[in-house]
């Protein structure tokens, strides 16, 4: 708790890093409306006449079935947070262990195995990876987040590797060895607390990542299979643009924007704060 | 020569690896593909007869020693859903794909080296913080959303109208720069923040080196400055950037660009595989993408030694 409320003093400091809490704050605490049942919940429910204009009734218009456009871009944020949030811990918590097993026994078969996979796995181009596993696992729902959780973990991955191989050559770590303690005790407790800013950091990273990749795989069919999203949203307008009718796209990509910008000057001012030397990068 | 060697075996174990993947995921762990094969009503003799075509009956091992071998001699089968030969369609899409993607691609990366120079030229100063911003905006704006508004904007009566809504009638130098306007100007602006962002780091970080102090202490001008050493020295990432995002952006960009606008390129046929589970042409797509992009990564080691002789 305490050094939560250490980051938040130090994000306070910048301006745009606090303007970027308030807004993905924002956005989680509409998420948990949606999840505890208090927003949205008509999402599905195609009870208007097509393709209204926005009114005091249907806020942001309807779609071309009759459907309430702002109550699917409420519904959507639950959606995007999902992905994200399932995404971006899943696959930091993967890369922080395969990496920090690799730098602590770097230069072992250990290591070279987990540096030959993300090199692999970076090699395959994303969209032709998440195809195929989406191929492969056929009217599985968690297709898209297995995809999206087996490629992101190589950045982390790479990242707690190196400053592990820097941090076990500290004198606190060679001095915990010298009193005794197992290797395994060593990373867990003394080790990996010093990689936590880079798992903040990229945990972040991801979940813009995943939010982003959600939007191009539900376009291609590939992504949420029930329910809505904003990328669902857009997919649905790219028909209704050609005739004019702009509701969704503009409702579902506004929200989507704020929320990407939210995290965008959110990840940045982390990095200003814990990484200073890599910032803007 | 060891150093080429290791770099080859490095290579190559990569390979092994992505045709692994490839293999286990489209392939071993992949639906049966016996029913999609064969019409109705088939006898028992000619189901068998199929799977041991596709030799569901033989091991792990066995099969993906004929899915490499089949890969490297590029005997790639045909689609299950045209019937026209694999490595005819790759002939086919293949250029069209690079006409399309090549001029946005060297475009976001030229705009993108030139502002974050520009930048870096001005740090901290609104120019630099202008162009920042900009690019966490480009940044946080999704692909998707600037192709639908590009599209609106550009080609339908409800904007400009300039160009066509979709499709590819190339004939000529004209009827290409027609169809390829838009697409070329998603994909500038969708990389252009990433690349201006990341060419911005490296040369700030590059002129704050001590080198370009001294530099600077003879009294060279800021554009020398910038374009003599800044730059020059930046090569080696540049060039790993550079080549390290052709496969991401030029496969990954023309999924959705092609499959957007009706282009039949790469992208598209990749896509309707996927939607129609077409599996010898989604096969051929993975395996050859992945062994492309190993092949660029040790070309650019070479290239490295080539500008930078300190490299090992």
């Amino acid at each position: 708790m305490e050094a939560a409320s250490q980051i938040l003093r130090r994000l306070s400091i910048s301006r745009s890093g606090l303007m970027g809490l308030v807004i993905v704050s924002i956005f989680f605490l509409m998420a948990l409306g949606v999840w505890v049942g208090l927003l949205g919940q008509n999402w599905s429910a195609a009870n208007g006449e097509r393709w209204a204009v926005p009114n005091a009734t249907w806020w942001f218009g309807t779609n071309q079935l009759g459907q309430d456009i702002f109550e699917r871009a409420v519904f959507s944020v639950q959606t995007a947070f999902e992905i994200g949030i399932v995404v971006s811990v899943l696959s930091t918590a993967l890369g922080a262990t395969l990496g920090a097993v690799a730098g602590w026994r770097s230069n072992t078969w250990i290591d070279g195995t987990v540096v030959w996979l993300a090199g692999v796995l970076d090699s395959i181009p994303f969209y032709l990876f998440v195809a195929a596993v989406a191929y492969a696992l056929q009217g599985v729902p968690w297709a898209m987040h297995v995809a999206m959780i087996a490629t992101f973990w190589t950045a982390t991955g790479r990242l707690v590797r190196a400053e592990v191989m820097k941090i076990k050559t500290r004198e606190f770590v060679l001095s915990a060895r010298a009193i005794g303690l197992p290797g395994f005790r060593i990373l867990l407790r003394h080790v990996l607390p010093n990689t936590m800013h880079i798992l903040l950091i990229q945990t972040s990273i991801t979940f813009v990542a995943a939010i982003k990749t959600e939007v191009i795989l539900s376009f291609l069919g590939l992504g949420v299979q029930d329910g809505v999203s904003w990328g669902l949203m857009l997919a649905e307008s790219t028909q209704e643009v050609l005739a004019g009718h702009f509701n969704n796209f503009l409702a579902a990509s506004v929200m989507l924007f704020m929320l990407l910008m939210g995290f965008n000057l959110l990840s940045d001012a982390l990095q200003d704060t814990f990484d200073p030397k890599q910032a803007a990068l | 020569m060891p150093w080429v060697l290791s770099k080859l075996v490095h290579g190559g174990l990569l390979v092994l690896g992505v045709t692994l993947i490839s293999f286990s995921l489209m392939v071993w762990f992949g639906p049966d593909q016996t029913y999609t094969l064969i019409g109705k009503n088939a006898t028992e003799a000619q189901i068998a007869e199929v799977r041991e075509q596709l030799g569901y009956d033989q091991s792990f091992v066995k099969r993906y020693g004929r899915y490499l071998s089949d890969l490297f001699t590029l005997n790639l089968g045909s689609s299950n859903s045209s019937g026209e030969s694999v490595s005819r369609i790759l002939q086919r899409t293949i250029p069209v794909t690079l006409a399309l993607m090549l001029p946005g691609f060297i475009l976001g990366n030229v705009l993108g080296i030139a502002l974050a120079l520009l930048a870096t030229w001005k740090k901290d100063q609104w120019t630099d913080r202008l162009i920042t911003g900009m690019s966490v905006t480009g940044m946080s704006i999704s692909f998707l959303v600037v192709i639908i508004f590009l599209q609106v904007l550009l080609c339908t009566p409800y904007g400009l109208n300039l160009f066509p809504v979709r499709g590819w009638q190339v004939t000529g130098l004209v009827s290409y720069f027609h169809y390829v306007t838009v697409p070329t100007l998603s994909l500038v602006f969708i990389t252009l923040g990433y690349n201006t962002r990341f060419y911005r780091a490296i040369f700030v970080e590059e002129a704050g080196k001590d080198h370009i102090r001294t530099v600077k202490a003879y009294g060279a001008s800021t554009m020398a400055i910038l374009w003599r050493h800044v730059l020059k020295n930046s090569l080696v990432p540049i060039i790993t950037r550079f080549m390290f995002t052709i496969p991401l952006v030029v496969i990954s960009g023309s999924l959705l660009i092609e499959s957007y606008f009706g282009i039949p390129g790469i992208g598209k046929v990749t896509f309707d595989a996927i939607t129609s589970g077409d599996q010898p042409v989604l096969k051929a797509v993975v395996g050859l993408t992945a062994i492309a992009f190993i092949l660029i990564q040790v070309l650019t080691d070479f290239i490295y030694r080539l500008i930078d002789p300190r490299i090992v």
